[in-house]
């Protein structure tokens, strides 16, 4: 049957959907068939025949009337939804676009509307799956591994949203969108993750990974004309595999450790160094006391000296006996002493038993 | 007679909507139709560049049958395919095709429909992504030349696929991975080399924290060496300016200060200090301090040697 034999159409729904086998929205606008054409006529007909009996005939009149016009309504006008935009075609040309609201059409066959959720940012999630609701999302090993240019493996889970650009060419070009938007997405992350290395992945290279996928991504879908915009695309995951991934932690520890053994140090140094100056001066406070200590007592010294030099000028040798005397007295006066004959005592010194003597001297005290 | 009139108008409408329905076709824009007389193609609709465009058509009933053919880009998904590099490097690739029907009949003829073009195509393109691949390196295929590798396999796959009534629009590799037994040989290559690196920075930590103290350690020994120094030189000074107040204060009489100075010596040399006794001197009468011990005529001793 040349009306239902569609080959691409009555794929999965959503804004996709193959075009003409069932519009998105179920598809009030199709609704006619023959059947209700033939009784449509056969209303009229009846319309124009007046009934036989009164009332009930009256009835049957309005509600074939009513029957009539709702028929009507679906095959003249048809609604597009706020978040949707109304492409009729006209004998399976495309004739005009149509925005949101109330619109006149031709019925079918004449004229059919598709739908597409013109509006709506559809979301497509590659390398895990959030599970909603249930928390927590879960690797797809699969899709998630990917080889980076410096031949290491990363686990690398994205979400790509995009949207309808060009409602036309997203109807007529390209069979399958949805399918279409995750190939591409998938091909473009591994081409960007396969040009770069581990490091940056890891760390942040994410934006300009991001990006590029992006821009690859939007070149592919523009040169197959899918009318589709790839609005972003977000790492959400980007890390060693989980086989790896103490390894890559002990690295980051690395760093710290590394911090922390040149913090340590570098306290050490302030400290050692802080205690070198304190006694740096400590050091030359003490030769400055030093210097002072010593002028000061050659100065007292001297002055003395002068004094005593001046007495002794008036005259020295009153002056130098005295002195001599003084100083022996006081020498002498807190010394043991032992006064032995030049002549008598030359023999015995030699035998003094000086140790005893000392003994002596304490057993005494 | 109204009811049999009613009748036949019906009837009448019934019927040439039959007719209507079975010689009017419509092509809509995605969408090309092979027109068959009698199974045997006789005109094509809406073929790229074809001259007739989507629209309303007609055909004759029960003769002529109408095949759809989507005018759409179309899939074709190949299983992975375990593929030897240059290097003998392997990779299981995993890659999808997207095709348009440009001759609907020829591919009529030759495919019939899209899982014909499975059937035909992946064979195809399997030989030719091994061939492509198989004389790039591993490195080329992961990262320097992917994007010219899959232009090269599309156009491969073309030639062929032009026979089919298709045009290959694109090839591109979904996924390139390494086999499960060499993914293990990365994964351990990674954690050494994550195990060097720890181990290098680790190192890198202890240097840093050596050189910082060392240095420190020799800014201290300067500090302390420059203060010392200072010191000395202080020190020197200071005995400098004794020496010369020395100098100054006892040049005057040089004699008298070689008497005094020895007086003050003698004194502090041998002062008893707290303890008496804690000298002991053996003396010799006649010694200068008992000139007059003997003689208070202060005459010297026979045999001692008179004292200035």
């Amino acid at each position: 049957m040349p009306w239902n034999n569609q080959s691409g159409g009555g794929r999965r729904g959503g804004g996709g959907g193959g075009p003409w086998g069932q519009g998105p929205s179920g598809g009030p606008h199709q609704q006619p068939d023959l059947e209700e054409l033939l009784k449509r006529s056969q209303d009229r007909l009846k319309q124009v025949i007046p009934g036989g009996a009164g009332p009930p005939g009256f009835l049957i009149l309005l509600l074939m009337l009513g029957g009539g016009l709702l028929v009507a309504y679906f095959a003249f006008f048809f609604i597009v939804r706020v978040d949707e935009v109304g492409v009729v075609m006209r004998f399976g040309k495309f004739d005009r676009q149509v925005e949101p609201g109330l619109h006149l059409r031709l019925p079918y066959p004449i004229e059919e509307v598709q739908l597409p959720k013109f509006t709506r940012q559809n979301i497509i999630e590659i390398g895990f799956e959030s599970a909603r609701g249930r928390g927590g999302g879960r690797d797809v090993p699969a899709e998630s591994l990917m080889l980076t240019g410096d031949e290491n493996i990363v686990v690398v889970g994205f979400v790509v949203r995009w949207r309808i650009k060009d409602a036309q060419k997203y109807l007529f070009n390209i069979q399958k969108p949805d399918e279409t938007v995750r190939e591409v997405a998938e091909s473009a992350m591994r081409e960007a993750v396969g040009q770069s290395n581990i490091k940056s992945l890891i760390t942040e290279g994410r934006l300009k990974t991001e990006e590029a996928v992006q821009k690859l991504m939007q070149e592919v879908l523009d040169y197959y004309g899918a009318g589709i915009a790839i609005e972003q695309v977000t790492m959400q995951k980007s890390e060693p595999p989980p086989q790896v991934i103490d390894a890559f932690r002990d690295v980051q520890a690395a760093e710290a450790d590394k911090e922390k053994y040149q913090n340590e140090a570098s306290a050490y140094a302030g400290k050692i160094v802080r205690e070198a100056r304190g006694d740096a001066d400590r050091i030359l406070l003490a030769a400055k006391g030093y210097q002072q200590q010593t002028v000061a007592d050659a100065v007292g010294q001297s002055a003395r000296f002068l004094k005593v030099y001046d007495e002794y000028k008036k005259a020295p040798d009153v002056t130098r006996k005295r002195l001599y005397l003084e100083t022996m007295e006081r020498v002498l006066g807190g010394a043991e002493k032992i006064i032995l004959d030049g002549k008598a005592g030359q023999g015995v010194i030699p035998f003094l038993p000086l140790d005893q003597l000392q003994k002596r001297k304490e057993g005494g005290n | 007679m109204f009811k049999a009139l009613t009748a036949a108008l019906v009837a009448l409408v019934g019927v040439a909507a039959a007719i209507a329905y079975l010689s009017m076709f419509i092509v809509h824009v995605n969408e090309q139709v092979v027109v068959l007389n009698f199974g045997s193609p006789k005109r094509v609709i809406n073929q790229p560049n074809g001259k007739d465009g989507p629209g309303l058509y007609f055909r004759i009933p029960l003769v002529e049958t109408v095949d759809y053919f989507d005018k759409r880009i179309l899939d074709l998904d190949s299983p992975p395919y375990e593929v030897n590099a240059l290097d003998q490097k392997r990779l299981m690739v995993d890659s999808f095709a997207r095709y348009r029907i440009t001759d609907p009949l020829l591919f009529y003829q030759a495919v019939r429909n899209e899982s014909g073009v499975r059937e035909r195509l992946k064979p195809i393109i399997e030989s030719s992504l091994r061939r492509v691949l198989g004389s790039a390196t591993f490195q080329d295929i992961v990262r320097d030349k992917r994007e010219a590798l899959t232009k090269r396999i599309a156009q491969q796959v073309n030639v062929d696929g032009k026979e089919f009534g298709l045009e290959v629009v694109d090839v591109r590799i979904k996924r390139a991975d390494l086999p499960d037994q060499n993914q293990k040989n990365v994964f351990e290559r990674m954690r050494a080399e994550r195990q060097r690196e720890a181990a290098e920075i680790r190192a890198d930590g202890t240097g840093a924290s050596n050189r910082i103290k060392a240095d420190a350690d020799r800014q201290v020994t300067i500090i302390k060496a420059e203060a010392t120094r200072e010191a000395e030189r202080t020190r020197g000074d200071g005995d400098a300016e004794r020496n010369r107040i020395f100098a100054e204060a006892f040049g005057r009489d040089p004699d008298f200060f070689a008497f005094y100075r020895s007086m003050q010596a003698y004194e502090v040399g041998m002062k008893a200090g707290d303890r008496v006794g804690e000298t002991r001197m053996l003396l010799s009468p006649d010694s200068e301090f008992f000139k007059y011990f003997n003689n208070p005529n202060g005459g010297v001793l026979p045999g001692g040697q008179p004292k200035r």
